[in-house]
């Protein structure tokens, strides 16, 4: 049973010390431990099927994108404009009662061979409609930020769960060991709602955790390099120490025989320093020319920081990163896509600052071939109401919004299911993170009913007890 | 009736054939085609059913119960598979074949037998079994080292050879303290020849406080304990450490294990006396906390918040992943829905948040009596106030104050009001006020101080028919808020003022509502002193002085009275005087109270005298108030707490009913209180005297978690602490004693040790880690032996000691140790170790990185670190340190790059280094001289030649500090032998 081996191989990272005569090699990357089903080549890499994506680039938009004001065209919502037609009580983890049905304030057009409509606030995505596949009837279990994000990270809306790019990174490892498997890239502006919590390995071994870069800082990896301040380092130093430190660790495990676990430690040394050499080339844009720069709107102060965030996500890819997470917009109530006050006016310049550098994402990935064999997806923790709350704002609304995937695997151009004709509830193709989650790992060659973790009683998965995958968005 | 007589029948009298039949026919076609979307193997339960088990289709899906047993007529499953209703046609695609439709119908006819619920009878698994005192197996002395060996026997394998001396020292600190021994002590310990040497180093090592910090670690990351909510609002718990030192004084004062249940889910209804005992309910706190959820969402908010309460209770406690029944009937364990929700109304009345308590149980007992005496005053009942004891009090209070009143009118010289309202002085010294009435005022007056020695001053408020309603104020009513009063005393020609400090205040009646006398001196302008509703009657304060004021003639007071309330809430007519009598004499007594102090005690009357106790034993009530200890608080859970919602105190507590497929919009019936129904010779719902009375549940799932005859409780203690001790569990999955866990190693040893535990050791734990760490066991080597290894490749027989790498917080608390700057000092509150600023909302932004290293508190042990839930430390989170967004029962093992990276150049390791090489610079002797100190410090053994010249090359050219990084990142360091 897929569950005891998972748990097999567990034990041997936990308890250590039984696991004899595994290669070096083995010890750090996931291969063939304990009899859980590797990446195979005859599958391009996956683990049960062939997959079709390698690497996956996460759009996430905090706060809760509005359906009906960006891709969930409603003309109803112009015709029964003003009137008070939504539920008497208020729902649970809506933050007021509902208004009267409000029309959107944007115009809708129809774009692309697709024929996608798509509003104002979003004229560069639009030209991409016809590379991407949408998920029109999205939903989720709650309409509370907490829950809704950890929800849409790791399918639970209780903290404590491993998010996607964790089970990803258990899954299938690493293709490259000069840099960090999962990677997330937070807004500059602050963490998003759960703060780490939704960047968590949980209870998988805690190497599989999102490491947290801060583009544009000195040090983007946390302790690649030491504090200049302490005189005892530098890179003759630092080298020296390593030689000393190998030698001592070679020789305690040649006295210790029999202990895998002090062989991972010395080779994890070893790969700390092939990272050392890597990671400021890869996280360093200057080489970009200009014209990638300013696809990516680097040169505007509107886009520049997703734009940033956007290019080094590319970059990562490109050099064997397999998941990287990148976030618009921080918790609170301002800057981000929690637009209670007014959509009129919140939502443009939070849609302006991410609409042309995922175009210049796409666009990029497209001209390098990568996007063959790698997965975009834009996603977001709920929706919102299509009645006013207050004034022009928006409230939660977990009963629909939209994801859409662009990239290797899916279907060009389509759209899965629909909503109300208000844009209030999911209503045909309904659609949970479940099935969005067993989708991207179908295309990365995993069954996600037999990806699994033994804890606590149960064999954990990311989709739960849950999840189909959404075949009419595959190619 | 019938189904139950039915299902009666079919449980005692079914015989083979039917259960045969089932097994060949019935569950093959079943698992053909109908369990891709019906079984939990298939992960998918379409309209909620399952049918890989008998209580799957018993409970049936959302449309209801599938079989009824011996009418296949009136069975839904047979309507479904006949394809005669068009919406309900199973399977989907394609129907059964009609013999198979047949097999069913036959099947059902004949009540539907299905063995696969016998399977999971009650009692039969290893955890639920009643516990009973296995026979110590002949052989080894220690009854431990006789069950392991009997089992290594069995595979002609033996224990390892003792670990030497200083391998056994250095592993004993580690697992008990968490700290390295010291060189001395490694040296002591080597060359002692007390026969008794090791049992003396595990007492000595038990009795220290640092065991308590190293073991409540264990406990705390077993029931995710942390500093801050978690969630969106990720906000600190500014009195959660209460708990954390409560935890670190139960392991240090040993409270025996069942009274350590008690304590930490009904402190409140066991021990109310006990009152530092609160501080135990913050087991109940623990967790996690979505103040957005509670505010937005509060019907789900609640319901999840007791699932966490459920879920951390019974795996901390039992063992028991009782959660895992919230949507379903456990899958594996013999736990029905109807239990969860049994545990979820255990907790249907609480309240989370902040709870205040007095640390010193006596306090409680003096605030009571107080409480009575001010209620007897506030009525005054001569019983009381009248009574010998409390006429003493004022009789002594009276020769304390002396024979005269003690107060001299300060007549004022110059007087002033900012406002431009008129002031005039009377005869009697006081001042009234007339004209305009400004909205608020502040009047100066000055006086001439003509006594040597000030203790008080006093302010009389004065009716005068002048006043609205005779005052004392000018507001329509009469009322008057005198905001702040405050004096500074001008030495004679001095051109600086020095302000008189104010240490209380007392008056004769204060506005309820926060309108008392003490607001008249707290600094703040915005609160105020105030009379309503006794407006139309004089009134007065008193400020006794933080030190006696000495005064030289030609000083002068200057009083400045504010009254900023607005509204006109000014003072009409008023006086001021001083007194020199001792400062505890001092008191507001109204004029009529000073009346009869004038006479002589025999000929005041019984109301005089009742007037005059009602005074004086207000004042010394509020004078033994003032001294009582302030309340401690705990962020915790019980009958009612504050939050950020204000006062949580569910009235009556909720009802709780099975939910459907866990859902809430699918409510069923109405579940009491209770626990596991599957654990024989306890009750599972709770005969309650009070059904209602929320403390009564808690303090009931206490008692049954914690009787004796709860086999779950005690094995799951025994088996917890063994984890700890040898790196694995006799049953290695501690949170999980269900056939989803592992099971035990060991089954005799783990019960022997339950029922020891249970009735020898009654529940010590230090009693239970002192057999465990004298066992031959506990004290062989760890090294791997190949014959061995090639037999019990894991280790489960425990030929050898495992081998356990340092946890995050050990190997902190070992930089600091080995680099001379542990800091010892226990409790209190959590020790940030990070910078924060505001963030976007209220959880701030965290920087690990730019911390002062040497700040105050910062080499304190880690269990005083402060745990931001979801925004942890990434330093220790590269060192395993559990995600406490859930519980973590064990701990694991991580090496990768990034921790390489984390522990190479991370500034805590850096600095550590540098202090390190900093203590060893001060040892005398040469170069190498140091490093064999470094190599005692960390190793406790002395390097080899070539590892002395190599380091000593390597100090001589990056210094003794990169000698010291190095030992930091050595595995030498990082395990434990």
């Amino acid at each position: 049973m897929n569950s005891t081996i998972s748990s097999r191989r567990d034990f041997l990272w936990q308890a250590g010390g039984g696991a004899a005569g595994l290669a070096l090699a083995q010890l750090l990357s996931r291969d063939a431990l304990g009899g859980m089903p590797v990446p195979r080549p005859a599958f391009h890499g996956g683990l049960h099927h062939p997959a079709k994506v390698k690497r996956v680039i996460q759009l996430f938009m905090n706060g809760g994108v509005s359906q009906m004001d960006t891709f969930d065209y409603k003309p109803e919502l112009a015709r029964l404009h003003g009137q008070k037609i939504g539920p008497k009580e208020k729902p649970e983890g809506q933050t007021g009662e509902c208004g009267a049905v409000m029309k959107s304030p944007f115009e809708f057009k129809q774009h692309g061979q697709s024929g996608r409509w798509v509003s104002s606030v979003f004229p560069h995505q639009a030209k991409w409609v016809d590379e991407m596949a949408f998920l029109m009837a999205m939903t989720t279990k709650t309409s509370v930020h907490g829950p809704g994000s950890y929800m849409m990270n790791t399918g639970f809306t209780l903290p404590g769960f491993p998010c996607m790019g964790a089970w990803i990174s258990y899954g299938l490892g690493s293709l490259v060991d000069n840099l960090p498997t999962f990677v997330v890239l937070p807004d500059a502006r602050g963490l998003p709602y759960n703060q780490k919590g939704n960047f968590s390995s949980a209870f998988l071994p805690s190497r599989h955790q999102g490491t947290i870069i801060h583009a544009g800082s000195a040090q983007p990896v946390p302790d690649l390099f030491a504090d200049k301040k302490y005189a005892f380092t530098g890179p003759t130093a630092d080298a020296a120490a390593l030689d000393l430190l190998q030698k001592m660790n070679r020789q305690h495990a040649g006295s210790h025989p029999d202990d895998s676990r002090l062989d991972a430690r010395i080779a994890s040394y070893a790969l700390a320093a092939k990272m050392q050499l890597s990671a400021p080339e890869a996280f360093d844009l200057t080489s970009e020319t200009p014209v990638t720069r300013a696809a990516y709107g680097l040169e505007n102060p509107i886009t520049e920081d997703f734009g940033r965030r956007c290019l080094l996500a590319r970059r990562l890819i490109e050099r064997g990163s397999r998941v990287v997470q990148v976030w618009s917009g921080p918790q609170g109530a301002v800057n981000n896509w929690d637009n209670h006050s007014s959509i009129l006016t919140e939502l443009p310049p939070i849609a302006a600052s991410v609409d042309l550098p995922i175009a210049g994402l796409l666009g990029d990935l497209k001209g390098r071939g990568l996007l063959d064999d790698t997965l975009v997806v834009f996603t977001t923790e709920f929706g919102r109401t299509p009645f006013e709350q207050g004034s022009l704002g928006r409230d939660h609304n977990g009963n629909s919004f939209v994801t859409w995937m662009a990239g290797a695997g899916v279907k060009a151009g389509t759209a899965h299911g629909h909503s109300d004709d208000l844009g209030f509830k999911a209503e045909e193709g309904v659609t949970y993170c479940y099935d969005l989650h067993a989708t991207i790992l179908h295309l990365m060659g995993i069954d996600h009913r037999k990806l699994t973790f033994r804890t606590s009683g149960v064999d954990r998965r990311l989709t739960d007890v849950h999840g189909d995958v959404v075949s009419e968005v595959l190619a | 009736m019938r189904r139950a007589i039915a299902l009666f029948l079919i449980g005692s009298t079914a015989c083979a054939g039917a259960e045969d039949f089932f097994g060949e026919k019935i569950e093959p076609l079943l698992k053909r085609r109908c369990y891709e979307c019906h079984s939990h193997a298939s992960g998918k339960m379409k309209g909620g059913l399952t049918l890989d088990s008998r209580s799957g289709w018993e409970q049936g899906g959302d449309a209801g119960p599938t079989v009824v047993p011996g009418r296949p007529d009136e069975s839904l499953l047979l309507k479904v598979v006949r394809w005669v209703d068009v919406d309900h046609q199973m399977p989907p695609k394609q129907p059964l074949a009609a013999e198979e439709i047949a097999l069913l119908e036959a099947w059902v006819a004949a009540g539907a037998v299905d063995p696969r619920q016998a399977a999971q009878a009650e009692g039969e698994w290893w955890s639920l079994k009643p516990l009973l005192r296995p026979a110590v197996p002949a052989g080894a002395s220690h009854p431990v080292d006789a069950f392991l060996q009997s089992k290594l026997a069995e595979k002609g394998l033996a224990f390892s050879a003792p670990a030497d001396r200083r391998t056994l020292l250095r592993r004993l600190h580690y697992d008990l303290h968490g700290l390295p021994p010291t060189p001395q002590e490694v040296e002591d310990f080597g060359h002692s020849a007390d026969p008794q040497a090791y049992e003396k180093q595990v007492d000595a090592l038990l009795a220290s406080p640092r065991y308590g910090e190293r073991w409540a670690r264990h406990w705390l990351d077993t029931i995710h304990f942390a500093d801050t909510h978690g969630f969106e609002h990720d906000d600190l718990r500014p009195n959660a450490w209460r708990f954390r030192d409560y935890v670190i004084a139960s392991f240090n004062g040993d409270t025996p294990w069942d009274r350590f249940i008690r304590e930490q889910l009904a402190a409140d209804a066991f021990f109310p006396e006990e009152t530092h005992l609160t501080a135990a309910l913050g087991f109940l706190g623990a967790g996690n906390y979505d103040s957005s959820a509670a505010a937005t969402a509060p019907t789900n908010f609640e319901y999840l918040d007791r699932d966490d309460l459920v879920t951390q209770t019974m795996a901390s406690f039992v063992s028991t992943t009782a959660n895992c029944a919230r949507c379903h009937a456990h899958k594996f364990d013999p736990i029905p829905q109807e239990d969860y929700f049994a545990l979820q109304a255990v907790f249907a009345g609480i309240g989370k948040g902040d709870i205040t308590y007095y640390e010193d149980p006596s306090t409680q007992k003096q605030q009571r009596r107080l409480a009575d005496l001010r209620a007897a005053i506030d009525r005054k009942d001569p019983a009381v106030l009248l009574s010998s004891e409390n006429q003493a009090v004022v009789a002594d209070w009276e020769r304390e104050r002396g024979p005269s009143d003690p107060w001299r009118t300060l007549p004022p010289e110059t007087f002033d009001s900012a406002e431009g309202a008129n002031l005039e002085r009377l005869s009697d010294g006081s001042i009234r006020s007339s004209g305009p009435i400004p909205d608020k005022d502040t009047y100066a007056v000055s006086a001439a101080a003509d006594t040597p020695k000030i203790t008080g001053f006093r302010i009389d408020l004065l009716t005068d028919d002048s006043l609205p309603r005779r005052g004392p104020g000018r507001a329509p009513n009469g009322n008057v808020h005198l905001s702040e009063f405050e004096v500074q005393r001008f030495r004679r020609g001095a051109a600086q003022a020095e302000k008189v400090k104010i240490r209380r205040a007392m008056s004769d009646f204060d506005q309820a509502g926060g309108y008392g006398i003490g607001k008249a001196i707290d600094g703040d302008r915005s609160s105020s002193w105030a009379i309503h509703p006794a407006e139309g009657a004089p009134h007065c304060a008193v400020f006794e002085l933080a030190e006696p004021l000495q005064v030289e003639p030609g000083d002068r007071l200057v009083f400045t009275l504010r009254q900023w309330q607005g509204g006109g809430h000014l003072l009409g007519k008023f006086r001021l005087s001083a007194s020199a009598a001792p400062g505890s004499a001092l008191s507001a007594l109204p004029a009529e109270v000073e009346t009869v102090l004038a006479k002589a005690a025999a000929e005041r009357s019984p109301e005089e005298k009742l007037g005059l106790a009602v005074q004086v034993l207000r004042q010394r009530a509020e004078e033994a108030q003032a001294k009582l200890p302030a309340p401690a608080t705990v962020w915790a859970a019980g009958r009612a707490a504050t939050n950020e919602r204000g006062v949580v105190a569910i009235a009556e507590p909720r009802t709780i009913r099975l939910l459907k497929r866990g859902d809430l919009a699918k409510p069923g019936a109405e579940v009491a209180p209770g626990a596991l129904s599957a654990v024989a010779g306890l009750k599972a719902r709770f005969d309650l005297a009070h059904p209602k009375d929320e403390m009564a549940r808690r303090a009931a799932l206490a008692t049954w978690l914690a009787d004796p005859a709860n086999p779950l409780t005690w094995r799951s203690a025994v088996n917890r602490v063994w984890h700890y001790h040898f790196g694995r569990g006799i049953c290695d999955t501690p949170g999980d004693f269900g056939r989803m866990g592992g099971v035990p190693s060991h089954p005799e040893l783990i019960d022997w040790l339950a029922v020891w535990f249970r009735d020898e050791a009654r529940g010590s734990l230090k009693a239970l880690h002192r057999l465990i760490a004298t066992s031959a066991a506990y004290r062989q080597s760890s090294a791997s032996q190949a014959a061995a290894a090639a037999i019990d490749p894991d280790n489960r027989l425990l030929w050898r000691m495992n081998r356990p790498r340092l946890d995050a917080d050990s190997y902190r608390d070992s930089l600091l140790g080995v680099s001379g700057r542990l800091d010892l000092t226990m409790g209190g509150p959590s020790v940030a170790l990070f910078t924060s600023r505001p963030g976007p909302q209220s959880t701030p932004v965290l920087n690990y990185d730019n911390v002062d290293r040497a700040g105050p508190g910062t080499s304190r042990r880690s269990i005083y670190r402060l745990v931001w839930r979801a925004i942890a430390d990434p330093f220790m989170d590269a060192l395993d340190f559990p995600d406490l967004g859930l519980l973590a029962p064990v701990r694991g093992f991580s090496a990768s790059p990034l921790q390489a990276l984390a522990l190479f150049n991370n500034g805590l390791v850096l600095h550590s280094s540098e202090q390190f090489a900093a203590r060893l610079e001060k040892v005398q002797g040469t170069a190498e001289e140091r490093i064999e100190a470094g190599f005692a410090l960390c190793y406790q053994r002395p390097p080899s030649p070539d590892e002395l010249a190599a380091f000593a090359a390597l100090a001589q050219a990056h210094g003794l500090a990169a000698v010291c990084r190095v030992l930091f990142n050595s595995n030498e360091f990082l395990f434990v032998d």
